[in-house]
C-alpha cells in the first residue's frame, strides 16, 4: 500500500515537471541554434544572443519594461501596506465592504476588461489634465498599480493577520507612538510579505500585454507587447535568445529564494532543538534542587 | 455656606466636562489618523477603479462617431436645454447580429473556459495530493518548481508551446519516430492548442488552493472510512472531496474567471474556429475602432461573471470566517 | 502550661468572640487592610464604564489600589478583567468614568504616555530582538541615555536571573525564561503600577506552581503596586494581597484571599471560591446569641451562633465548605447541626478524600477527609450509612 503509493506520486511528480518543463526546455536549447529556422538543429551558437543585444529596440523595450516595473512595485507595496493595515487594524468604517471589493476585484476581472477601462478614463481624464492624455510609461504605471496593489494587499493581509497584536501593544505601553510602532515594530514582523509582494507586482507588471496594449501610446512600448508583435509576425530564433535569458533570471532568482527559505527554516529549527534541550536540564536541574531539599 | 456649596457643584460639573471633553477628544484623534490612512488606498482605487467602469458604463450607451474621442457624447447641450441621449444599439447588436458571431463568442468562451478548467482540475488534483503528501523537503522543492514557470513571461511560455507544436516541432517529430502518426499534425490554430495552452498556464493557479486544503485534510478521516468498511474510491469521494470543495472551487474559479476573458492564448495558439470573447473585445476595439461597442461587450461580459465572481468570494470568505473562529 | 488555657478559651470562646472572627480583614492569617496600614492609595478608579455596542463590559466600577499592593481581579472569561485591565493601560477607552494615577487623571493619555506597564499574557516580546533590546526597548523610547539604560537592563536581568541569556532570541528560551524577559521588560521603566495579564496563562501546570512565589518574591523586592488579572483562583490566592471577584462587569466581593474564601458575600462567591454545599433553607428565629434555620433538604435544623438580619421566615442560603463537614459512622449527640446518608461515591486524590453522601431525600453532600494515617482502618466505605455534621461558626448564611 505504502510503496504503491510512493511509485504513484513519483510518476504524477514526473509528469507534471515533463509537461512544465519540456517547452521551456526545448525553447532554451534551440536558442543556441545556429540555423535561422526555430525547430531544425544545425549547431551550437550564440548567434542570436549577439544581435540580441544590437537590438536597439528591445534593449529600449527593456528598460522601459524594468523601469514601470520597479515603480509599479513601489507604489503597490506602498498601496498595499496602507489597504492592509487598514483592513487589519481598523475596526470599522463606513464604506469598507465597498472598500474590499474595489481592493480585490481587479484579481478577478479578465485583463481585456481591465484594459479597456482604463484606457477610457484616460481618454476622458486626458481632456481635462494632459499628463493623462499623453499615454505614456506614466500610464502604464498607474494602470500596474492599480491591478498589482489588489495583490499586494492580498499578500500583506494574510501576513498582517497572524501578527500578534499583543505585541504592537506591548511596544506602544513601553512608550512608542504609533509610527515608532509601525518601523519597529510592525515593518520588521511584515517585512518577508513586503519582499514578496514587491516581487510578485515587479514580475506581474514585467509580464502584462494586455492592459499594456490597452493603455500605451504608440511611443512606449513594453516587452511583452514587442515580443507578442514579433511572435504574431512568426518564430525567430532571437526571442528565443531573449526567452532564455528571461527564464534564466527567473530561476536564479527562484533559487536563491528557496535557499535563504530553507537556511531560514534550518537555522530555526536548529535554535528551537537547542532551546528545549536547555528548558529540559534547566527542568533537571531544578528537580535536582527541589530533591535535595 | 451656600457660597462654598455651590462652586464645589461648579467644580464637579467643571471636573465633569473636562472628563468628557478628554474622551471624546482622543477618540476623534484615533479616527482622524485612521481616516488618513484610509484615504490613501480608498482614492486610488475609487479614481482608477471604480471611476473607470462608470466611464466604460457610460461607452457603452453611446454610439462611435468619427471624432476625437471615438464616441458620441452622452451629454449635449442645444439651445441651452440639456439633452441626453442613450443608445442601446451596442446591447441589441450584440444579441441580435445576424451572424451571432457575439453570441457564439460568448458561448465558446464559456466552452472553452468551462472546459480548461476540468482539465486543469483533473491534472491539479493528483499533483497537489502528490505535494500534499510528500516528505516536507521534497514538498518545498516540488512546490517551487510548479509555481517557477509562472513567474516567467505568458507570452514567452506560449511561444514556447508554439515552437514544439507546429508542424516540424518536437511533438510530431517525436510521434512520427515512434510511428505513432505518418504526416504531422496540424495542432497549432486549433482548440485543442488553446486548451493546452490555457492549462498549461493555468494549472499552478488550481494547484495551489487545492494543495493548501489537501494539507489541511483530517487524513484519519479517511482511515476511518476504511476502518468502517469503506472501499477506496468511495472513500475518495465521501472523505477527501468534501474536506477539499473550498480548494477546489476556489482553484476552479482562479482558472474559470480569467479563462474566460483570456485574450493572448487563443490569439497565438488559437484559429479561426477559437473566437473568443476577448479576442471580439479586442478586435472591435483595436481593429474596427468602435469604443461604444467594445465596451457594451466589456459590460455584457461582466454581467456572464458576477455569478462565478460571487460564488468565489463566498467561499472566499467562509474560509476566511474559518481561519477567524480558529483563532 | 501556659499553652494549655489558651487552646482552652479558643476552644470555649465566647459567642460574640465568634461572630468577631467573621468580621472582614481581621480574619487570622490575613495580612491586615491597607486602610488599616495607612498606605497611599495609587490608583484611583471612579464609576469607570465601558459599552461595547449593546454589551456592557465594565459596569460603572471604583476601585482603590494602594502603594505597593498586589491585586488580582478574578473572574471567568468575559467578566470584564481584561477589559478593565486594558482600559488601565489605555488600550480601551472607557465609555465614561474616570481612572486617577497618583491624583491624575488617564483618561485620554494615549498607552504610550501612561507611566503604567504591562505584561502580557502571551508575554509578547518583540521576536526580532535579543533579550536585551527587549528589556532596553522601553527604555530607549524614553531616550535615556546608553549608559543608564545599560546599568539598567543589567539590573533587570540580575532581578529575574537571567544575566546568560542577554543576547538570545526570544524563540531561543522556554516558557519560564520568556516570562522572566517579559517581566524584566516591563518593570525596566520603573512603572508606577505593573499590569499583569493573566501571568501564568501560558506556562504548564509545574512551571506555574513554581513560578508563582517567584515573581511574588520579585514584585515585592522591587515595590512595585501590582493590578493583575486571572482565572485561576488559586493563582489569585497565592499571589495576591487583595482579590476582587468579577462577573458581568461588576465587582462582587473585595477581600483578602483568606476573607473571600471564609466569608463570601453571596452565593455566587462562595460557588466561585473553592467547592461548597449549598443548601436552601429558611430562618426559623434569630436573636443574637443564636439563629435557627430549616434546610429543605434533611430534618435537622441548622443552628448558627449568631443572628441574621432577616425576618423571620424569610428564606437564605446556608454554604459549608467540605472540609468543614465532618463524616461519622456514630450518630452526633447534639439534635442540630447533623444530617445523614449514604456514602455514593469516594474520591481518592492522595492527600485527601472526598466523599460524596447522598441525603435520605436524594440531594448529595460533599466532604472531605485528610489522609493523614497510611493505613487508617475503619473509615467510611461504599454505600455506609453515615452521619455528617458542622460547627456552627462553620455556616455561611447568605442572603443573596
Amino acid at each position: 500500500m505504502q510503496g504503491n503509493k510512493k511509485i504513484l506520486r513519483a510518476i504524477i511528480i514526473a509528469l507534471a515537471l515533463v509537461f512544465l518543463y519540456l517547452p521551456i526546455a526545448t525553447l532554451v536549447v534551440y536558442s543556441f541554434n545556429e540555423s535561422k529556422m526555430v525547430t531544425i538543429w544545425t549547431e551550437f551558437s550564440l548567434r542570436w544572443y549577439v544581435t540580441l543585444f544590437h537590438n536597439e529596440a528591445i534593449i529600449k523595450a527593456v528598460v522601459i519594461s524594468l523601469t514601470i516595473a520597479f515603480f509599479t512595485a513601489c507604489a503597490s507595496v506602498v498601496i498595499g501596506t496602507l489597504a492592509a493595515f487598514v483592513l487589519v487594524r481598523v475596526t470599522s468604517f463606513r464604506g469598507e465592504s465597498a472598500f474590499v471589493l474595489f481592493i480585490t476585484a481587479p484579481m478577478v476581472l479578465p485583463e481585456v476588461v481591465t484594459g479597456l477601462a482604463l484606457l477610457l478614463l484616460f481618454v476622458t481624464l486626458g481632456e481635462f489634465i494632459p499628463i493623462f492624455a499623453d499615454r505614456g510609461m506614466f500610464a502604464i504605471w498607474i494602470a500596474h498599480v492599480t491591478f498589482c496593489a489588489s495583490y499586494t494587499t492580498v499578500v500583506i493581509r494574510s501576513r498582517f493577520r497572524e501578527l500578534d497584536i499583543s505585541i504592537e501593544e506591548a511596544a506602544m505601553d513601553l512608550g512608542a507612538g504609533p509610527i515608532k510602532v509601525f518601523f519597529a515594530i510592525i515593518l520588521p514582523a511584515i517585512m518577508p510579505a513586503e519582499v514578496a509582494a514587491f516581487l510578485l507586482s515587479f514580475t506581474m507588471s514585467m509580464d502584462d500585454l494586455v492592459i499594456a496594449s490597452f493603455v500605451a501610446g504608440p511611443e512606449s512600448t513594453t516587452l511583452p507587447m514587442l515580443i507578442f508583435s514579433s511572435v504574431r509576425r512568426g518564430l525567430s530564433p532571437e526571442i528565443n535568445a531573449l526567452a532564455s535569458i528571461i527564464v534564466l533570471i527567473v530561476s536564479v532568482c527562484t533559487f536563491f529564494a528557496w535557499l535563504s527559505m530553507v537556511r531560514k527554516q534550518r537555522r530555526v529549527a536548529s535554535d528551537l532543538a537547542k532551546a528545549k534541550k536547555e528548558a529540559l536540564l534547566e527542568k533537571r536541574k531544578l528537580l535536582r534542587g527541589a530533591n535535595r531539599a | 455656606m451656600s457660597t462654598g456649596f455651590s462652586s464645589n457643584m461648579t467644580f464637579i460639573r467643571r471636573s465633569f466636562q473636562r472628563q468628557n471633553k478628554v474622551i471624546k477628544e482622543a477618540k476623534h484623534d484615533n479616527t482622524w489618523r485612521d481616516y488618513a490612512l484610509i484615504f490613501v488606498p480608498y482614492l486610488w482605487m475609487i479614481l482608477f477603479f471604480l471611476l473607470p467602469f462608470l466611464i466604460i458604463f457610460k461607452i457603452s450607451l453611446s454610439v462611435t462617431e468619427i471624432a476625437i474621442p471615438p464616441y458620441s457624447p452622452l451629454v449635449t447641450f442645444e439651445e441651452g436645454a440639456m439633452q441626453i441621449i442613450l443608445h442601446l444599439e451596442n446591447y441589441t447588436s450584440i444579441f441580435t447580429d445576424p451572424d451571432g458571431t457575439y453570441i457564439r463568442s460568448y458561448l465558446k468562451s464559456l466552452q472553452v473556459a468551462g472546459l480548461s478548467t476540468i482539465f486543469c482540475l483533473l491534472i491539479g488534483f493528483p499533483i497537489a495530493w502528490a505535494l500534499a503528501t510528500a516528505k516536507p523537503a521534497l514538498r518545498n522543492v516540488m512546490f517551487m518548481l510548479i509555481i517557477m514557470p509562472s513567474w516567467t513571461s505568458l507570452v514567452v511560455r506560449i511561444y514556447a508551446w508554439m515552437t514544439i507544436m507546429k508542424k516540424d516541432g518536437l511533438i510530431n517529430d517525436c510521434l512520427m519516430a515512434l510511428g505513432i502518426i505518418d504526416s504531422p499534425i496540424q495542432m497549432l490554430q486549433t482548440d485543442f492548442a488553446v486548451y493546452v495552452g490555457i492549462v498549461y498556464c493555468y494549472l499552478p493557479y488550481m494547484v495551489l488552493p487545492l494543495f493548501s486544503s489537501l494539507m489541511k485534510v483530517d487524513y484519519s478521516l479517511i482511515e476511518a472510512a476504511y476502518d468502517l468498511g469503506c472501499r477506496p474510491v468511495k472513500t475518495f469521494f465521501n472523505t477527501l472531496i468534501p474536506q477539499t470543495k473550498s480548494g477546489i472551487v476556489a482553484g476552479s474559479m482562479l482558472v474559470f474567471i480569467p479563462a474566460l476573458g483570456e485574450y493572448v492564448i487563443p490569439e497565438l495558439l488559437g484559429g479561426k474556429s477559437s473566437i473568443l470573447i476577448g479576442r471580439i473585445l479586442w478586435q472591435e476595439f483595436f481593429n474596427n475602432r468602435d469604443w461604444p461597442l467594445a465596451s457594451a461587450v466589456a459590460i455584457t461580459m461582466l454581467m456572464i461573471l458576477v455569478i462565478p465572481i460571487i460564488l468565489f468570494y463566498k467561499v472566499e470568505r467562509r474560509e476566511q470566517e474559518k481561519i477567524n473562529a480558529g483563532k | 502550661m501556659e499553652n494549655t488555657p489558651l487552646t482552652g478559651e479558643s476552644k470555649t470562646s465566647s459567642p460574640e468572640a465568634r461572630k468577631n472572627a467573621h468580621l472582614p480583614g481581621e480574619l487570622p492569617g490575613q495580612k491586615p487592610s491597607p486602610e488599616a496600614q495607612n498606605r497611599r492609595p495609587i490608583l484611583e478608579i471612579k464609576a469607570l464604564n465601558k459599552q461595547f455596542d449593546n454589551f456592557t463590559a465594565v459596569n460603572n466600577v471604583d476601585l482603590t489600589l494602594y502603594e505597593g499592593e498586589i491585586f488580582a481581579l478574578l473572574g471567568s472569561s468575559g467578566c470584564g478583567k481584561s477589559t478593565l485591565l486594558r482600559m488601565l493601560a489605555g488600550f480601551e477607552k472607557p465609555t465614561s468614568g474616570s481612572i486617577l494615577l497618583d491624583g491624575k487623571e488617564l483618561t485620554g493619555i494615549p498607552p504610550y504616555k501612561r507611566p503604567v506597564n504591562m505584561m502580557f499574557q502571551s508575554y509578547a516580546l518583540f521576536p526580532y530582538m535579543t533579550v536585551k533590546q527587549n528589556i532596553a526597548f522601553g527604555l530607549k523610547q524614553s531616550k535615556l541615555p546608553s549608559k543608564l539604560i545599560e546599568e539598567r537592563v543589567d539590573k533587570m536581568l540580575h532581578l529575574v536571573h537571567m544575566e546568560e541569556y542577554i543576547d538570545r532570541k526570544p524563540y531561543q528560551l522556554s516558557g519560564g525564561q520568556r516570562q522572566r524577559v517579559a517581566l524584566a521588560r516591563s518593570l525596566a521603566k520603573e512603572p508606577r503600577v505593573l499590569l499583569l495579564d493573566e501571568p501564568m496563562g501560558a506556562l504548564d501546570k509545574k512551571l506555574r506552581e513554581q513560578m508563582r512565589l517567584e515573581l511574588v518574591d520579585i514584585i515585592n523586592s522591587v515595590g512595585v503596586t501590582c493590578l493583575m488579572v486571572t482565572h485561576d483562583q488559586e493563582e489569585a490566592m497565592t499571589m495576591a494581597d487583595r482579590i476582587a471577584i468579577m462577573d458581568k462587569g461588576d465587582f462582587i466581593q473585595i477581600g483578602g484571599p483568606r476573607e473571600i474564601y471564609e466569608n463570601p458575600n453571596c452565593r455566587f462567591c462562595a460557588e466561585f471560591i473553592g467547592s461548597v454545599n449549598i443548601f436552601d433553607c429558611h430562618l426559623l428565629s434569630s436573636n443574637a446569641q443564636q439563629s435557627l434555620i430549616k434546610a429543605t433538604d434533611f430534618n435537622n435544623l441548622i443552628e448558627l451562633s449568631h443572628d441574621i438580619d432577616l425576618a423571620d421566615g424569610m428564606p437564605l442560603t446556608i454554604a459549608l465548605r467540605p472540609e468543614k463537614v465532618y463524616i461519622s459512622h456514630k450518630k452526633p449527640l447534639e439534635e442540630t447541626n447533623w444530617c445523614e446518608g449514604v456514602v455514593e461515591n469516594i474520591a481518592y486524590l492522595g492527600d485527601i478524600s472526598i466523599y460524596y453522601v447522598r441525603l435520605t431525600d436524594g440531594r448529595i453532600v460533599s466532604s472531605t477527609l485528610p489522609n493523614v494515617d497510611r493505613f487508617k482502618e475503619g473509615l467510611p466505605t461504599w454505600d455506609d450509612h453515615v452521619y455528617l455534621s458542622w460547627d456552627p461558626e462553620s455556616c455561611i448564611a447568605l442572603t443573596f
